[in-house]
């Protein structure tokens, strides 16, 4: 029983960990541009195409395609944000958040176009094998993706504690208007926030699409994502972190205790409770402002 | 000049409603006219179970173009309406409405998936539309009267068969169940738990997933540890391969059989070697068996679909559309839905060139054949495993 537990626990970690990923892509351009992307999810999907496309059809090594992908993806996210939302940003938000929602349908329906709907298995170079350490049973593909995405929140704490842009970015986040006065061109950090989040969901990509299997409808992760972002407080980037992995873990322990049926809403389930308990999120601060 | 303009537009308007009435061109039948059938379909193109609808359409069509080119079926070319319903029954009910009321399709042909079907059942009944062949094996449809005829053994049968292997040549007696959640899987999920009965047993584990569900880590878990040394996946091709990766990753690894559903390449492709002896009930024949049906299917999958690979999915379509073919052909010129339902009576003992043979089990199983034999994957191919049988009908 304890076995089995802990294994859940672990897989439950490791989804959780991407839906964390996507999580943090929502949140950071949230805070940013305070526009919700619900293409964010797409964004995923299409990353698992293109690392499908330049691994399959194009047959280069693994690690080549990794990074190839998250790059591409960057430039999705800044192409997305000059087509869809730059002309738009001086209208309402929900228009905006409408736009985004048409362009995951066009993305979605491309990949449909080019890929057929049909579901492909995609390949990686970490084993899915079990291996056993006492209780507890993972394969290396648990770890890898953990691990990964431990290493990239690492990377973007750092870069966003220590590094120029880094600050800029912040700065944005708090005050466009204080942030432009100190010479802070507000447009790049947009671009730089768009492209970084659409990366975080390559990589989420890259990472999830050989664990459930490649298809065009891959962007609904976007949902459950957006919900542990919310879980975890929208707007708070450890927030978005910690309510992706425990909807993770939770959505696990759930189908194991409980049935099928009760996993799929257990994720709603957990996010009326939260947010009736604490109505900010777990980690959401409520915002005061003083005039 | 007003009254007369009034005049003028009052008839248009008159004109125009009287021709948008459906003063329709003079039909003995629906969907029936001098030169053209019409039959109508819906299937699953991009949803869960896509790589079913895409090849049972191709197959489908690909016997309706050959027929067609050689003339139709006196006299009459055979015109396949599709539309896509993703696997989801309120879609299947939308697109079915279009099928019958715009449409005006003679017959619903191939429909596809057991949810979506059986959430139009009511609807054609009422609208008398037969709905033949079904693309869904389950018992339903053979105890469903008059205007439901299926073709294939069901999926009741198949989990008959199933159990029976296991418990008497594999002498198994802790089996589970692994299920969706819906009229697919609880058909074959209940008839085999009322065949376990039968021998004084049940299922060590009953394990539901939802229908297009992608992660079965807890169902993995919960099978692992009830300790099942078989589980009988009523499932399509999405699952199993999932299942059977995550009950390795846990470091279980029990025997999965399950019924046709799960019998096409896609889940050979999807699995890799976590599929390796995986057992399946086939209905009909692998595509690349021998006779001058399976000829013929080979050659016309080849002319008219040179970029679809031969697989049991197009197969399916292949047959369906074979069999429908038959039915016209008896009924003769005299077509209308009452004749070609009763022309569905008289098939006994029809073999279309595969060694198999297509006979009406009667009205208390509207079904055509009771053929069925065990497929394995071996070396990542469905390969045959034991010779057909005629199964025993089933009662959940």
């Amino acid at each position: 029983m304890v076995e089995i537990l802990a294994s859940q626990v672990i897989s439950g970690l490791a989804t959780g960990c991407v839906y964390a990923l996507v999580a943090l892509g929502f949140v950071l351009i949230f805070k940013a541009t305070d526009v919700v992307n619900f293409a964010q999810g797409e964004f995923v999907m299409a990353s698992g195409f293109i690392s499908y496309t330049l691994l399959i059809w194009y047959g280069l090594p693994y690690w080549g395609v990794f990074f190839i992908t998250i790059v591409l993806s960057g430039f999705m996210g800044v192409a997305l944000e000059r087509v869809v939302v730059r002309p738009i940003m001086s209208a309402p938000i929900f228009s905006i958040v409408i736009a985004t929602i048409g362009a995951s349908t066009v993305m979605r329906s491309t990949a449909g176009i080019v890929y057929g709907y049909d579901v492909l298995p995609l390949p990686t170079i970490f084993s899915k094998d079990p291996i056993r350490l006492g209780v507890v049973t993972f394969t290396i593909m648990d770890v890898g993706v953990i691990g990964f995405s431990i290493l990239i929140m690492l990377v973007l704490y750092l870069f966003f504690k220590w590094t120029k842009t880094g600050m800029a970015m912040r700065a944005t986040a708090q005050s466009q208007t204080a942030a432009q006065l100190m010479g802070v061109s507000v447009k790049q950090i947009f671009s730089l926030t768009w492209a970084i989040s659409a990366g975080i969901g390559g990589i989420a990509g890259v990472l999830i699409a050989p664990i459930i299997y490649l298809d065009p409808n891959l962007g609904v992760i976007g949902i459950k994502a957006f919900a542990g972002a919310i879980l975890g407080g929208f707007g708070s980037i450890p927030g978005a972190i910690v309510g992706g992995m425990l909807l993770g873990v939770l959505e696990n322990l759930s189908g194991y205790f409980f049935n099928a049926g009760i996993k799929q809403v257990s994720t709603y389930i957990l996010l009326i409770l939260v947010l009736i308990i604490r109505p900010n999120g777990l980690f959401g601060a409520v915002a005061i402002k003083k005039v | 000049m007003n009254r007369w303009l009034n005049g003028c537009v009052a008839l248009l308007t008159v004109a125009t409603l009287w021709l948008m009435s459906g003063v329709a061109p003079t039909w003995a039948e629906v969907g029936v006219t001098d030169k053209e059938i019409v039959v109508g379909a819906g299937l699953d193109l991009t949803g869960a179970v896509a790589n079913w609808g895409v090849n049972i359409k191709a197959g489908m069509e690909a016997v309706f173009n050959r027929v067609n080119e050689a003339g139709g079926v006196h006299g009459r070319k055979i015109k396949l309406i599709s539309y896509d319903h993703v696997y989801q029954p309120p879609k299947a009910v939308a697109n079915a409405k279009r099928l019958v009321e715009r449409d005006k399709v003679f017959i619903m042909m191939g429909h596809l998936g057991t949810p979506t079907t059986k959430a139009i059942k009511e609807y054609l009944e009422e609208r008398q539309v037969p709905n033949i062949f079904p693309a869904t094996l389950a018992s339903l449809w053979a105890t469903s009267g008059k205007w439901h005829v299926g073709d294939l053994a069901t999926y009741a049968d198949q989990t008959w068969l199933i159990i029976d292997y296991l418990v008497k040549e594999r002498k198994l007696t802790k089996i589970a169940s692994f299920y969706q959640d819906d009229e697919y899987g609880l058909d074959g999920h209940l008839a085999g738990k009322a065949r376990l009965k039968q021998y004084g047993l049940d299922y060590i584990a009953e394990v539901d997933y939802k229908r297009a569900d992608i992660d079965f880590s807890s169902q993995a878990a919960k099978l692992k540890e009830s300790g099942a040394e078989a589980v009988i996946l009523q499932a399509v091709y999405r699952e199993p391969p999932r299942l059977a990766e995550q009950c390795h990753a846990i470091g279980y690894d029990p025997l999965f059989i399950g019924p046709s559903p799960i019998v096409l390449d896609k889940t050979i492709e999807l699995g890799g070697k976590h599929v390796e002896g995986v057992i399946g009930v086939e209905v009909y024949p692998l595509p690349t068996d021998p006779g001058p049906f399976m000829d013929q299917y080979r050659a016309d999958m080849q002319k008219y679909f040179p970029n679809l690979a031969l697989d049991t999915t197009n197969l399916y379509g292949y047959q369906k559309a074979a069999l429908f073919v038959e039915l016209l052909q008896r009924t003769g010129r005299d077509l209308t839905r009452e004749t070609l339902l009763q022309t569905v009576t008289t098939i006994k003992d029809w073999d279309p060139g595969w060694g198999l043979k297509y006979s009406y089990g009667g009205d208390d199983r509207r079904v055509m054949s009771r053929s069925a034999r065990l497929v394995i994957v071996k070396d990542g191919k469905w390969t045959k495993m034991t010779d057909w049988f005629e199964v025993e009908e089933a009662k959940r």
